[in-house]
């Protein structure tokens, strides 16, 4: 990913040490990262206290949790509440370390360099948040080691230049242990500089009021709906390798409150992406009847 | 087979059909078997087994599900029920269990009742249940439904009859009846709606119903009758008749019995002791056993029996199961870069190739097109890596994994195939053996794949027909390994082990003995330069694993899916070492 060219060509200092009128482009840059309105976020628990108060240490957060339960979500209503400017960034494992930190380019003058969007939220002192961190190759994730610990620097080998993070820079990022990968796990080296708040499914309550409101069904169709997404998480590494997600389940419910029969939406929304197995699939459907009844033919 | 033709008791027709009916249920069972246990599990219930009728085949009457603590039996007419097309039996039997099993009290002693009276109970008892069941899941009501159709004109005379529409009437509010037991039934019913929970009501309810019969004297052949609707269990599970037995040879009482029983493993095990295969095919090979008390190596003590591949078996046991999905887990095995590697001249990469950058400049400045294949990346490394993966056959790998329903065995040949499908297209080799012991005399070992062979169809085929079976005499399965691991020429040598527990032989009573003896197998393989590691399903194997590989060799692994990826984390580890 590169990032739309900051003024910072050849051995120039960082953008934050010139003068006033590249201080407002800045400013004018790092706004699009601003989250303006709030997101819809339903707390399950203090992770909103906990995050506050290791963010106000300066503590690197790692996220938890299996996929589709909120964690985008929470950091997306956590930097709009902070009104620090997030830099997402979803890795995957052909993204190298030029990806994050930058890499230089060439133009009609020779070389530019090129902020990666790690170097730039350094710069500015945005909420740098690497989604699915896993996925990026161990050697390219250790390149925020230096940023992670007390010295919160970020070097630039190729440019010879040493990035002294802003006071503000905030790095999080999300991580979905359940994942069987092979390969794919965190190193310890990194793992253990960071705090971790575990990220669940929420109780069955608090997931009825997500869906009913993020997808406009009703709370008696929601509770269906959240039935059927828990009945299917205890089938988690019993077959399915992981259940029907609270964002499945808002799908299937947008489905419905769209005139899309229950049965129909259940299976385009949760039941069919999550399995190939025709017995899964079959026991699925027989949870969703259990919920919504015998399908009209 | 209709429903009809069952009741008008056509038996020259029925036994006709038997025969190919057994093979049709044995198949549709086997295919709806995991969904089933999947909706248990889903409803919290993942310990109950899903399992086929045993008596099946001499009775007359169609018989009904029986429920037990943790085993489900499904008869064998429901392949007929079925093809009436009045709704999915299978999933409507699964659906009253499991209302049973969450609402209703067990094994309730039945003392003196009388056969008609625990009938009628046990109906009430359905009834309440389901309308239980059917407040927390409303759609198990309509999928009942479709199983209520006694009227009068349709159900005859007699207890049966009257039975299933009591029990629609139950059911069904919609239904009409002109019947005044059925009425009356309903109306007691539906007065306790309120409190559901409340169990000596109904069982008021089930009395009241039952004298009723009684002074009607209604006709009630126990041995006759047979729980309506068909999707209903034979309510063994509510009552237990130990104490009292008003009559022993009744067949729900025999089923009662019947589904206490679960296998016995060391009767499987005494079945499948012996030879397993034909003397033409084995030629055996001397290795030497450590003996720790001595501390000596007993020369040529044990004997390892080669068991070549014969190829004539080979795919009878059905269609090789597609396991194509679990190649992708160790396919990001080939992504460890190599910083010695670099691939210049690229359109994308992470750094600037000086040389080509300084081209392209010279070429712009001389306006000559430029190349734009300006960049460099590194490359993945090559590696060269001797692996065979040796299974453990023993029969302790005929159980479950536990928390799933895999066998250890489906466990570790799932691991196989993902390693030779996924190592075998790299640089690797890839070797895969198995082995089960039977006295020192006899420690078979397959050549499921060996190093030069491609991993295809018929190794495939070999690799799903290996069965359980004997004991795990570790060390000498090692040896064996290890000396074939040292012909081949690789920069690593690995052998790594799947098994499910510790070393142990029928010959050896000292377990010490085998683990030590292991612990010797792996530090001789070490000197040959042949490195060990095992993955091991027992999670108590902390006492002997790390006495037998060394403290980093091993890793213990709970759950199937944890046992896949671990094994392929391992090797990756392993190989890129």
């Amino acid at each position: 990913m590169i990032l739309p060219r900051i003024a910072n060509k050849g051995g120039a200092a960082a953008p934050s040490c010139e003068g006033r009128r590249s201080r407002d482009a800045m400013d004018e840059f790092i706004r699009q990262y601003l989250v303006e309105d709030e997101p819809y976020y339903r707390p399950a628990g203090k992770e909103v206290a906990l995050f506050e108060a290791a963010m106000a240490r300066g503590l690197p957060m790692i996220l938890k949790g299996p996929t589709g339960c909120g964690k985008t979500r929470f950091i997306e209503y956590m930097a709009w509440r902070m009104k620090r400017p997030l830099i997402t960034l979803a890795c995957n494992e052909d993204m190298t370390a030029s990806d994050l930190v930058g890499r230089y380019l060439l133009d009609a003058e020779g070389t530019v360099w090129h902020d990666g969007p790690l170097t730039v939220a350094a710069r500015v002192g945005a909420i740098c948040y690497l989604d699915e961190i896993v996925e990026a190759r161990q050697d390219t994730s250790v390149i925020i080691h230096p940023l992670t610990d007390d010295r919160r620097i970020l070097p630039l080998d190729k440019r010879g230049e040493v990035v002294r993070a802003h006071p503000d820079f905030r790095l999080v990022v999300s991580y979905n242990p359940g994942y069987q990968s092979a390969i794919k796990d965190l190193k310890q080296s990194t793992k253990q500089r960071f705090g971790a708040i575990d990220f669940n499914y929420p109780a069955a309550d608090i997931e009825i009021d997500i869906v009913s409101h993020e997808s406009g069904v009703t709370r008696d169709v929601a509770s269906k709906l959240v039935g059927i997404a828990q009945k299917s998480r205890t089938l988690c590494g019993r077959g399915l390798e992981e259940g029907i997600s609270t964002r499945m389940a808002i799908h299937a419910g947008g489905l419905i409150a769209e005139g899309i029969a229950a049965h129909a939406a259940c299976r385009l929304a949760m039941t069919a992406p999550i399995t190939d197995e025709e017995d899964m699939q079959r026991a699925l459907d027989g949870f969703v009847e259990a919920y919504f009844g015998l399908e009209a033919s | 087979m209709t429903g009809g033709a069952e009741l008008s008791g056509g038996r020259n027709g029925a036994r006709l059909e038997r025969a190919d009916e057994t093979d049709a249920v044995a198949h549709v069972l086997s295919a709806r078997r995991n969904e089933l246990q999947y909706y248990f599990a889903g409803f919290g219930l993942a310990g109950i087994a899903v399992r086929p009728h045993s008596s099946a085949g001499l009775k007359e009457l169609p018989q009904r599900p029986t429920i037990s603590d943790g085993v489900f039996l499904l008869p064998s007419h429901f392949l007929a029920s079925e093809g009436n097309g009045r709704g999915d039996i299978h999933r409507a039997a699964a659906a009253h269990a499991l209302a049973h099993l969450l609402f209703s009290s067990r094994h309730r002693p039945a003392g003196n009742r009388a056969p008609l009276l625990i009938a009628v109970m046990s109906l009430i008892e359905d009834a309440r249940a389901e309308k239980l069941m059917a407040q927390r899941y409303p759609g198990l009501h309509g999928l009942w439904g479709r199983f209520h159709v006694a009227t009068r004109a349709n159900s005859g005379l007699g207890f049966a009859a009257i039975a299933a529409r009591l029990a629609r009437a139950l059911h069904d509010p919609g239904y009409r009846d002109d019947n005044y037991w059925i009425n009356k039934g309903r109306e007691l019913f539906e007065a306790e709606l309120t409190r559901l929970d409340d169990v000596a009501a109904f069982d008021r309810i089930g009395k009241i119903l039952g004298n009723d019969l009684g002074q009607m004297r209604m006709p009630f052949d126990p041995e006759r009758y047979q729980v309506v609707p068909d999707y209903r269990d034979d309510n063994t599970l509510l009552w237990d008749f130990s104490e009292d037995r008003p009559f022993s040879d009744d067949p729900e009482i025999l089923a009662h019995e019947a589904v206490q029983v679960e296998p016995d493993r060391k009767d499987a095990m005494a079945v499948t002791r012996g030879s397993l295969i034909p003397v033409e095919e084995r030629s055996g090979k001397q290795y030497p056993e450590w003996d720790y008390q001595i501390e000596a190596l007993r020369e040529d003590w044990t004997t390892v029996v080669d068991i070549e591949r014969g190829d004539r078996g080979v795919g009878t046991k059905g269609a090789v199961p597609k396991l194509a999905r679990t190649r992708r887990r160790l396919e990001g095995s080939a992504r460890i870069p190599d910083r010695s590697t670099r691939l210049r001249r690229l359109h994308e990469g992470d750094e600037l190739d000086l040389n080509a950058a300084v081209d392209n400049v010279i070429h712009r400045r001389s306006n000559v097109h430029p190349d734009p294949r300006i960049f460099q990346r590194h490359g993945r490394r090559r590696r060269d890596a001797a692996i065979l993966l040796l299974l453990d056959l023993s029969a302790s790998t005929n159980d479950f994994v536990p928390g799933s329903f895999t066998s250890v065995l489906e466990a570790e040949k799932r691991a196989a195939v993902l390693v030779a499908q996924s190592l075998d297209l790299s640089h690797d080799r890839v070797a895969l053996h198995g082995f089960a012991s039977d006295g020192r005399k006899e420690v078979g070992y397959v050549h499921i794949k060996d190093f030069d062979e491609p991993f295809d169809a018929c190794q495939m085929a070999y690799l799903q027909n290996q069965t359980s079976r004997l004991s795990t005499r570790m060390g000498a399965a090692l040896r064996h390994a290890a000396a074939c691991l040292v012909r081949e020429h690789a920069d690593k040598k690995v052998i790594l082990l799947l098994t499910d527990g510790e070393p142990s032989d029928v010959d050896v009573s000292d377990k010490l003995y085998l683990v030590e003896d292991a612990r010797h197998a792996v530090s001789m393989a070490a000197l040959q330069g042949v490195r060990i590691f095992c993955v091991t399903l027992d999670r108590h194997a902390d006492g002997y694993v790390r006495r037998i590989f060394g403290a980093r060799n091993y890793q213990i692994v709970e759950g199937e899916k944890a046992f896949v990826s671990k094994i392929g984390r391992t090797l990756v580890g392993l190989v890129a070492k």
